[in-house]
């Protein structure tokens, strides 16, 4: 807890204290003491906008509009829009009515989950102790770095010259409490607070907007005339926690230092990455095994050790004087058998022709995933006998002859007999609702891939026509005269005559 | 057949090619004639059965049909895949459905190169992963049928090869021989070798 902190602010029994004072209740000339915590917040006001277009910043206007909301209003915009009156909140509408050439962009969750990811992990070079406040904010406990980086406001100027680098618009502050420091760096205060017992003092410049607290909850407490944190810190507490709720008085607390917040630590995916410098240059796949063999070991060991299990493994093969080959090989499925991954990779190695002697080999993972999430789709569908088998076959056939070279079909509803299937990923596509209606004739098993000029045939035409005359909205239009026709050597044979007649027939399908 | 005959055929130590070790595990081929003549009564499972075809699409899939309708659903709620070993054309994915066939089911693999077409094909057979395996494959020696057939029996899937009646007078491994004929819009369907059979001939099988 902190220091030096005043009797009078800790939380006593709430029905006794009808209000908190938020001067500082240090007296005039004592010194303040230093916090025990330091944390630096940095907060993104545009991660919406950078998160999808990473150069926007200093071209045309550009804005990202929210898709949860009929109104589509916008969530970010860069400096361009906002000097043309652009600002977050206001509808799609009214934004293209201001600018009408604005580039507009739905925003991406996702994507800003992981710029937001990749912050907390340039934020681990100031400290080990990176939290991230979803949606836009990452924080980072600081109090142990400060001497090595010469200082709280060094350590923010060297963050924010990083940061604006990547072309990234932040908000930086420092305070003793994690919460305390998100007020500041929401409210865009950039200060470097290292008393401990300072944030209520700092409470009246903090607008309620920081909180980010339910719209609801804001009108309200806009509705009773309150415009500042300060102002709600003079709220009684037993009343501000009846009406709404404890977990935002905890907040509070924790915002201005009354409890410690407990945080989540951010912690980096670990990921597999090793290399070997083989003891003598190897010129040929073969003599690659040992050293590939040794580092799988590693590797499964690795595996094993953390219940996980990888869907991608790649490798590097170093040479002297020539750009490394690099090999990607992704599964099936989730692998931790590394008799199956040695067995995949010896075939890929096979392929690739080595430009000069290897010397030196790395293997790398892809993300580990929990073995105990695997197969959690297959199974729930059920419809293969034995999921490893299948992705075992995958996995091998596709390291030889290719991803294209395997796949798997679906039929698609649609007149043109050409376009009424389309190649599909092995098993991904949904089974049709229901019996597919089969209201026209039989169709051939085995398709040509393109309708063949067939003029000299000889044999008979069994039944026909069927007219199939459609696809004129898309400039592929069909009209045709289908035929069944059986030919001498007993081949039934699916044929067609354009309409009206003119080039002759054309042979497109093979009843087999 | 006289008694003496009867009690002779009894005996322990004569052995009679018709009644080799215990039935073959077979699945119906759907048409009777032919299940009549089959040892087992219809397609034999875990092995490899070679149809040898005058001429591509005369009826050679549709003879197969019922069975791979029956395959493909043996194990209710576990169907597995069919797989098509660089087929001469594209298998339309509507007719299958007409056939009675998941279409979502069906792994088409095209290598490019011949002898990648028997690796893939060994492959599939060894994974046990597919409820049959259908494999073209033009030029493969004994040695190369022999480790299909073993690869059929070990990953307990049947296997379908189709190959041109040029290959009728070589020797193969296969465990059921098949040439396939057509006539007067039906099949003559003649049994060179059965495991367990004896050759037979069936005229104007009616598939259409």
């Amino acid at each position: 807890m902190l220091e030096g902190r005043p009797a009078t602010t800790t939380p006593a029994p709430a029905t006794h204290r009808p209000a908190l004072e938020l001067v500082p209740r240090q007296p005039a000339g004592a010194t303040g003491s230093s916090a025990r915590e330091l944390w630096l917040a940095a907060h993104f006001p545009r991660l919406p906008l950078e998160a999808l277009l990473p150069m926007a910043a200093h071209g045309r206007a550009a804005a990202v509009t929210a898709t949860d909301d009929p109104r589509r209003p916008i969530v970010a915009c860069n400096e361009r829009a906002a000097r043309q009156g652009i600002a977050p909140g206001i509808s799609l509408n009214a934004a293209l009515a201001l600018v009408p050439g604005i580039r507009l962009e739905e925003r991406r969750l996702a994507s800003e989950a992981a710029l937001l990811d990749r912050l907390a992990r340039w934020a681990l070079q100031f400290t080990p102790v990176v939290s991230v406040e979803a949606p836009a904010t990452v924080l980072a406990e600081v109090r142990g770095s400060l001497d090595l980086f010469g200082g709280a406001m060094a350590l923010c100027r060297r963050a924010l010259a990083g940061l604006q680098a990547s072309g990234l618009q932040a908000s930086l502050a420092i305070a003793p409490t994690p919460r305390g420091a998100l007020w500041l760096a929401r409210a865009g205060l950039a200060m470097t607070v290292t008393r401990a017992d300072a944030m209520p003092g700092l409470a009246a410049r903090l607008p309620l907007a920081c909180l980010q607290w339910p719209e609801d909850t804001v009108a309200t407490l806009a509705g009773l005339g309150i415009q500042s944190v300060a102002d709600l810190l003079r709220l009684p507490r037993a009343g501000f926690a009846a009406r709404f709720g404890p977990r935002l008085l905890d907040e509070l607390d924790e915002g201005v230092g009354r409890c410690r917040e407990p945080r989540r630590r951010h912690v980096v995916p670990e990921r597999f990455d090793e290399q070997l410098e083989l003891p003598a240059a190897a010129g040929t796949a073969a003599e690659l095994q040992p050293a590939l063999g040794r580092l799988l070991q590693n590797l499964d060991a690795f595996l094993r050790a953390r219940a996980s299990g990888i869907s991608a493994v790649r490798v590097d093969l170093r040479h002297r004087g020539h750009p490394p080959t690099r090999i990607r090989l992704g599964l099936a499925r989730l692998a931790c058998d590394m008799g199956h991954l040695r067995e995949l990779l010896r075939e890929r190695l096979a392929q690739c022709r080595l430009p000069a002697p290897v010397v030196i080999l790395r293997l790398r993972s892809g993300v580990l995933l929990p073995l105990a999430l695997r197969d959690a789709s297959l199974f729930e569908r059920g419809r293969s006998a034995d999921p490893e088998a299948t992705a075992r076959l995958l996995d091998r056939l596709r390291a030889r002859l290719g991803r294209q070279a395997v796949f798997g079909v679906c039929p698609v509803p649609e007149h043109r007999p050409e376009r009424a299937w389309r190649i599909a990923e092995p098993g991904g596509t949904t089974p049709l609702p229901g019996p597919w209606p089969v209201m026209r004739p039989a169709r051939p098993l085995w398709m040509l891939a393109e309708p063949q000029l067939f003029d000299d045939w000889d044999g008979a035409l069994v039944s026909g026509p069927e007219r199939i005359e459609t696809g004129w909205w898309d400039g592929h239009d069909v009209r045709r005269d289908y035929y069944v026709a059986l030919t001498r050597a007993g081949v039934r044979l699916w044929i067609f005559r354009e309409r009206p007649p003119g080039q002759g027939w054309f042979l497109h399908g093979i009843f087999g | 057949m006289s008694d003496a005959l009867a009690k002779l055929l009894r005996h322990p130590a004569l052995w009679r090619g018709g009644s080799v070790g215990d039935a073959p595990a077979t699945v119906s081929t759907g048409f009777r004639r032919l299940d009549e003549r089959l040892p087992g009564g219809g397609w034999p499972l875990r092995t490899l059965t070679e149809l040898l075809v005058a001429s591509a699409g005369i009826g050679e899939i549709r003879l197969l049909l019922p069975a791979l309708c029956a395959l493909s659903a043996a194990t209710p709620g576990e169907p597995r895949w069919i797989a098509w070993l660089a087929p001469p054309h594209l298998p339309y994915a509507p007719a299958l459905v007409d056939a009675g066939l998941d279409p979502a089911r069906m792994l088409v693999i095209q290598p490019r190169a011949g002898l990648d077409r028997l690796w893939a094909m060994e492959q599939a057979l060894r994974s046990g992963a597919c409820a049959a395996v259908l494999g073209w494959a033009g030029a493969a020696g004994d040695p190369a049928l022999r480790r299909l057939k073993l690869a059929a029996e070990e990953g307990g899937s049947p296997g379908f090869l189709f190959r041109p009646p040029s290959h009728r007078e070589e020797s193969s491994p296969a465990a059921l021989r098949v040439v396939l004929t057509a006539r007067d819009a039906g099949l003559d369907v003649e049994i060179l070798k059965s495991r367990g059979g004896r050759p037979a001939r069936i005229d104007r099988l009616l598939i259409h």
